[in-house]
C-alpha cells in the first residue's frame, strides 16, 4: 500500500517514512505544495499524510484538489497548530483525521492503519494477526471464534499494538495512547504496566501466543 | 481627602476671611462717613448760631427737641474752641448716642460755651440696616457658591470618574478597546488621550511578546516532533544495550515534558486569545463524575481515597475549558497529595471545592497562580498549571481561590 508524506520539514517526513516502511507500507514523500499536487494527479495513495502549511500553498488546498479529482485516498492531517478551527476545517474539508505535533511516530501509525482499514475494507470490520481477531467497529476480540473479554484500555491498548507490530513502542507513547494530555505520563507508567500484565494474562489464559515483549523497560514491541 | 473637599475649605476659608475683613472695613467706612455727615450738620448748626449771635448779639434761646438739644453756659475757656464728641443719650431710656459739638463764642465780651448735640438714632439703624443687608447678602452668596460648586464640580469631574471608571474595567490583551466619553474640558481631554496613548502602547507592547510566545510555541513543536520521531525509529535498533536504553528513556521523558510545556503555553495563549469564547449551560456536576471516572485509576494507583459529595450544578461556561480546568485542578491534587491521603470534592450552587490532605505544608498563596512558580518541590509540575486554572476562571468570570487548613489544601471555584 502506498502512502503520501506531504511536510515540508525534510527530517521529520523522512522519519515518519522510515518508521512506516515496512512490508505494510511504501511511503513517498513530497515536500512542497507543488509536488505534492503532481503527486496525486498521478498516482493513487491509500493514505496520504498532509501537513497544512507549506511552501507554495495550503494543504487544504490539496485537499480541496483530492475532492475535486473525486479521490478516495485517506488524508490523515498533521499540524503544529493545535487549534479547534484548524481542526474543523481540515476535518470538514473532508481529511479523515488531524494529528497535532508533536506526536509519537507509533500514534501516526495507528492513526494511518486505521484510516487505511476504514477506507479500504469497507463492511469489512475485522483485523487479524495470527490468531486474534479484532472487530473494530464493535471493539471485540476473539481467539478461535471464543471472544476474550478485555477492558476498554486493554482493547485499546492491543489494537494499538497490532497497528505497530513489530514495532517497539515507548512507554511514552503507549501512555499518551492510552491517557491523552491529561495526566502527566511519569504517573502512568505504572498503570501500563499493569494494563499490559492484564492484556497478557487475559490472552495466554485464552491460548493466544505470548507477542508482547519488554525491551529493557524502555518499552514494549508486540511481534509474532 | 478627596480633591475637591479640599478645594471647597481653602475656597471656602479664604472667602469668609475676605468677607470678614471686608464687612468690618465696610462697617467702619460706613461709620466714619455717617460720622463726618453728622459733623457736617453740627457745623451748620454752629454757623447758623454764629450768624445770629453777630446779627442780634445775644445767644439764641436754648432748643431742645427730640433729636436734637442746644445749650449754652459760661465758659471757663477764653478763646475760640471748637470739639466734637461723641455722648450717650441725655434721656437714659434712649439708647441711641448722640454727636455732640461744643464751641466757644465771645458774646458782649463773654466767653460762652454752646452745646449742640444731634441723636444719631437714624444714622444707627441705617448703618445697623446695612450691616444687616451685608451679612444676608453674604451669607447668601457662600452658600448659593457651596451648593453651585458642589453641583457643578460633580459634573465637572464627570468625566474623569468616567475615565477610572474605564480603567477600572480594562484588561490589558482583552477584546474592546477603551472608550472615554468626549469632554470639552481641555485637561480631562488630554488625561484620557495620554491614558489612550499609554495603553495603546502597552497594548503594543503586550501583543507582540503574546505573538513572540505563541510564534515561539509553534517553532518548537515541528523541532520537538522531529527529536521525538528520531526517538521513535532509533528504538527499533535491535542492538540497542540496556544502559543506552535507559539513555533513551530519559531524553523521552525531557521530550515530553517540553512538549507538555509547549502545549501548556499554547493554552494559555488561547485562552487569553479569547478562542474559547462560547459558553453553555451544562450540569457541572456531571461533568465532575465523568473526570472522576477518568482520573480514578490514577488516584487509586496512589491509594488516594476519593469523599465527593455533589449537588447538581447548572454553571454557563466554556464545557472545554471546564474540562481543562478540572484536569488541572485533579492533576493538582493527585500531585500534592502524600501517597494514601485522601481527596475531598465538594460541590454546590455557588462553589466548587476539591481539597486533598496535603504531603508539604501549606503553599505560598501569593505564588501560587504565578507562571513557573514551583509550589511544591516536585519536580514533575511545569509550573503552569495553576496559571492555566486562573486563566480559565478569570476568563469564565469565576473565582478560583487557595487556603490551607487542617493539613488541606483547598481550592475553590465560586461561580
Amino acid at each position: 500500500m502506498k502512502v503520501l508524506i506531504v511536510e515540508d520539514e525534510k527530517a521529520l517526513s523522512e522519519l515518519i517514512s522510515t518508521y512506516l516502511s515496512t512490508e505494510q507500507y511504501v511511503c513517498e514523500i513530497a515536500y512542497d505544495f507543488s509536488s505534492a499536487m503532481k503527486k496525486i494527479a498521478h498516482y493513487d495513495y491509500a493514505c496520504i499524510i498532509l501537513d497544512i502549511n507549506l511552501p507554495g500553498g495550503s494543504g487544504l488546498n490539496i485537499l480541496k484538489e483530492l475532492k475535486a479529482r473525486k479521490k478516495t485516498e485517506g488524508v490523515l492531517i498533521i499540524s503544529a497548530r493545535n487549534s479547534l478551527d484548524d481542526k474543523l476545517m481540515g476535518l470538514n474539508s473532508g481529511a479523515d483525521d488531524y494529528l497535532i505535533k508533536p506526536f509519537h511516530l507509533p500514534e501516526l501509525a495507528a492513526r494511518v492503519s486505521a484510516i487505511i482499514r476504514r477506507k479500504s475494507f469497507e463492511g469489512n470490520n475485522i483485523l487479524t494477526f495470527e490468531e486474534l481477531e479484532l472487530d473494530v467497529l464493535s471493539k471485540t476480540v476473539y481467539v478461535n471464534g471464543v471472544m476474550i473479554d478485555l477492558t476498554r484500555k486493554e482493547y485499546d491498548l492491543l489494537l494499538y499494538f497490532i497497528s505497530n507490530k513489530n514495532k517497539v513502542i515507548s512507554k511514552d507513547a503507549i501512555a499518551e495512547h492510552l491517557w491523552g494530555d491529561n495526566m502527566d505520563i511519569a504517573d502512568s507508567y505504572d498503570f501500563i504496566y499493569t494494563h499490559i500484565k492484564n492484556l497478557r494474562k487475559k490472552l495466554i489464559s485464552s491460548g493466544v501466543k505470548d507477542y508482547v515483549k519488554s525491551i529493557y523497560g524502555m518499552g514494549y514491541k508486540f511481534s509474532s | 481627602m478627596k480633591l475637591f473637599t479640599r478645594y471647597l475649605r481653602i475656597n471656602l476659608m479664604v472667602t469668609l476671611l475676605i468677607f470678614v475683613l471686608a464687612s468690618l472695613a465696610f462697617y467702619f467706612l460706613l461709620w466714619y462717613v455717617t460720622i463726618h455727615q453728622v459733623d457736617e450738620d453740627l457745623k451748620i448748626e454752629q454757623r447758623e448760631i454764629q450768624f445770629y449771635v453777630k446779627k442780634f448779639n445775644r445767644p439764641p434761646e436754648p432748643l431742645n427737641v427730640k433729636d436734637q438739644s442746644v445749650s449754652f453756659e459760661v465758659s471757663a475757656i477764653t478763646k475760640a474752641y471748637r470739639k466734637f464728641s461723641t455722648i450717650p443719650s441725655p434721656n437714659k431710656s434712649q439708647t441711641e448716642e448722640f454727636r455732640e459739638i461744643s464751641f466757644t463764642i465771645l458774646v458782649n465780651g463773654q466767653w460762652l460755651l454752646f452745646k449742640v448735640s444731634k441723636s444719631m438714632e437714624t444714622v444707627q439703624n441705617l448703618n445697623r440696616s446695612i450691616i444687616l443687608i451685608s451679612l444676608v447678602t453674604i451669607i447668601t452668596i457662600l452658600l448659593v457658591s457651596l451648593l453651585i460648586n458642589r453641583w457643578q464640580m460633580r459634573r465637572l469631574w464627570k468625566p474623569f470618574y468616567g475615565t477610572l471608571d474605564n480603567i477600572e474595567k480594562f484588561r490589558l490583551g482583552e477584546k474592546g478597546a477603551l472608550h472615554f466619553e468626549k469632554s470639552s474640558i481641555v485637561e480631562f481631554e488630554l488625561l484620557n488621550s495620554r491614558i489612550d496613548q499609554f495603553i495603546r502602547e502597552a497594548e503594543k507592547e503586550y501583543f507582540l511578546l503574546k505573538e513572540f510566545t505563541e510564534n515561539a510555541s509553534h517553532e518548537l513543536q515541528t523541532p520537538l516532533s522531529i527529536v521525538r520521531s528520531t526517538l521513535d525509529v532509533l528504538i527499533q535498533d535491535e542492538n540497542i544495550s540496556e544502559s543506552q536504553s535507559h539513555s533513551l528513556q530519559t531524553a523521552y521523558s525531557a521530550i515530553q515534558k517540553m512538549s507538555k510545556l509547549n502545549q501548556s503555553l499554547l493554552l494559555l495563549n488561547k485562552i487569553e486569545n479569547g478562542q474559547f469564547t462560547e459558553t453553555q449551560i451544562f450540569d457541572f456536576k456531571t461533568l465532575v463524575e465523568q473526570k472522576m471516572a477518568d482520573w480514578q485509576e490514577l488516584w487509586q494507583g496512589r491509594n488516594l481515597k476519593i469523599h465527593s459529595s455533589l449537588h447538581s450544578t447548572q454553571i454557563n461556561m466554556n464545557e472545554q475549558l471546564a474540562e481543562i480546568l478540572l484536569n488541572n485542578l485533579f492533576s493538582n491534587a493527585a500531585r500534592h497529595s502524600a501517597e494514601g491521603g485522601s481527596v475531598f470534592l465538594k460541590l454546590d450552587e455557588q462553589v466548587f471545592e476539591i481539597s486533598n490532605t496535603a504531603n508539604n505544608g501549606a503553599l505560598d498563596p501569593g505564588k501560587l497562580f504565578i507562571r513557573f512558580s514551583k509550589a511544591g518541590q516536585i519536580t514533575d509540575q511545569h509550573g503552569l498549571g495553576l496559571s492555566i486554572i486562573k486563566q480559565i476562571a478569570r476568563v469564565s468570570n469565576k473565582i478560583v481561590s487557595y487556603h490551607y487548613k487542617d493539613d488541606r489544601h483547598f481550592f475553590s471555584i465560586r461561580f
